[in-house]
């Protein structure tokens, strides 16, 4: 499916919900999306800040989108930084110092893809220089940068996006307001996982660039997965409470890749929201058989998100004929019992569900978030319920980390709270 | 070779037996909404498996009467060979 027929099907879907109650609720504000904008797609100038393989995954899904172009690329590694301008077709100005890049006048908006240490100095300062910002998740690396960068926004007026792409794409936006609309009961118990099979390396031409490489594996620059992987799914989960949890425990360790990386190659924590339903979270790198999921439970159903699933709880009988069948079926084939049951195990239901979103969409939500961010910078328009959602997401994942650091259970700090 | 001739009384015969197989699928398809209390729109939304269990009847009742025919045809050609 290209960019084009899954921005079509986003605006259908996103007409669809923004008829509805569910927009003044609690839906992120994607009015500014799903206005129709004919053809008119003013021209948004962009820079790119950090042009390693995030800032050219952007760049990718930005070259699909009419109406932004980046005219500047900056970054310190002269190879990402070579690969950045070449996306560009060579025409943008690179720079290697961000702060330069920040000079240039006609630059509206700047995209933020470095280490996580970064996110806060760098999108402070793009804002203060009075241009419009778009970082990559997680917000930032400590709670007190998290709120730094919120209060900022809040001084200049200008848009601030944190790159959570699960809120712009069309099967979670289903999948959210199915669950806003009562179709699982009251939230219960949200489960979520990650994981991989892989070290989470990248090659290292040679030994002087490791931490700057494999910053991820370093607390110094990194939360490790809490923070690049937890952070998305935690934000999900908060979306879906419409609340952020009070406390968490946990444990964490390396357990299986001893290779001299600091962060921790698992996690495993327990998150409690306000009314006492939990998230149950982990996160690992050395299987990846499950993959990832975010499983929401109520009382009258399951749903997974990013298979995109439904499991009623009490799902429609069988037609009557198939019923009688199926009995008689069992009466004749069945082995015969030669003592009443006393305990049956109750092992996982083996029903298929219902896809809650039919179509099969190649965008996760970037391209579309990417074209979210020049409207909003077309309209002059801040989200202030998408900033809250990832400033609520970082600092859980933050306290999820420092939960485990400590051994004991942390209580959201009364100071960070909006 | 000998040529293989379909009467119509033959086929006037199956047809009569596949019009009871589907009487008794259609009491089998009432018997199993009343028993489970499923709703009479099923009387047609399944009319599918009313149609499926026909033919596996049917075609259970051809296996039945080929074995019949098996098991009493040496008698037969003793009977035919007197006559």
């Amino acid at each position: 499916m290209t960019y084009k027929q899954s921005r079509r099907i986003f605006l259908q879907k996103t007409a669809l919900i923004t008829g509805g109650l569910f927009l003044g609720s609690h839906l992120p504000d994607l009015r500014t999306l799903a206005a129709d904008q004919g053809e008119t797609t003013e021209e948004v100038k962009l820079g790119l800040i950090g042009s390693g393989s995030r800032g050219q995954y952007l760049m990718d899904h930005l070259n699909l989108i009419p109406g932004i172009e980046v005219v500047a690329v900056c970054d310190n590694y002269q190879p990402n930084l070579t690969m950045g301008v070449q996306k560009t077709g060579g025409k943008a100005e690179a720079f290697t110092d961000y702060r330069k890049l920040l000079e240039r006048r006609d630059i509206d908006g700047v995209i933020i893809a470095t280490p996580l240490h970064l996110h806060s100095l760098m999108s402070v300062d793009a804002l203060q220089a009075g241009l419009h910002v778009f970082c990559e998740k997680a917000m930032a690396k400590t709670p007190r940068e998290c709120l730094d960068m919120y209060k900022t926004q809040l001084q200049t007026g200008k848009i601030l996006l944190i790159g959570h792409q699960r809120m712009f794409n069309p099967r979670y936006l289903k999948a959210f307001e199915m669950i806003n609309s009562g179709q699982l009961g009251d939230i219960t118990q949200i489960r979520a996982y990650w994981h991989r099979n892989n070290d989470w390396r990248r090659a290292v031409p040679e030994p002087g660039l490791e931490r700057k490489i494999n910053w991820r594996l370093y607390w110094e620059y990194s939360e490790g997965l809490m923070t690049e992987l937890g952070s998305h799914q935690i934000q999900v989960a908060n979306f879906i409470k419409k609340d952020f949890p009070r406390r968490v425990a946990g444990t964490g360790s390396i357990n299986y890749w001893h290779d001299g990386r600091e962060v921790f190659d698992n996690v495993n924590l327990v998150y409690e929201y306000p009314d006492g339903s939990t998230l149950i979270y982990d996160s690992m790198i050395s299987n990846a058989h499950y993959g990832l999921e975010e499983q929401v439970m109520g009382p009258k159903g399951t749903m997974e998100l990013e298979t995109g699933k439904m499991y009623s709880e009490n799902p429609p009988p069988a037609p009557g004929i198939l019923q009688l069948l199926n009995n008689i079926e069992h009466k004749i084939f069945d082995p015969l019992p030669l003592g009443g049951k006393s305990w049956v195990p109750e092992t996982a239901r083996e029903a298929k569900g219902e896809y809650i979103y039919e179509v099969d969409l190649e965008d996760d939500g970037t391209a579309l978030e990417m074209e979210g961010f020049a409207q909003m910078i077309r309209e002059n328009r801040h989200s202030d319920i998408l900033l809250r959602e990832a400033y609520y997401g970082a600092i859980a994942a933050l306290l999820g980390n420092e939960a485990i650091k400590k051994g004991e259970m942390i209580t959201f700090p009364e100071e960070y709270i909006l | 070779m000998k040529d293989l001739v379909i009467k119509g009384s033959w086929i006037r015969r199956e047809l009569i037996i596949l019009a009871i197989i589907f009487l008794f699928a259609v009491v089998v398809n009432v018997i199993g909404i009343i028993k489970h209390d499923t709703g009479w729109i099923e009387l047609l939304s399944q009319l599918h498996v009313v149609f499926i269990l026909m033919f596996i009847l049917y075609a259970l009742l051809w296996l039945l009467r080929l074995i019949i025919y098996l098991v009493t045809f040496p008698f037969r050609n003793k009977k035919n060979s007197k006559t």
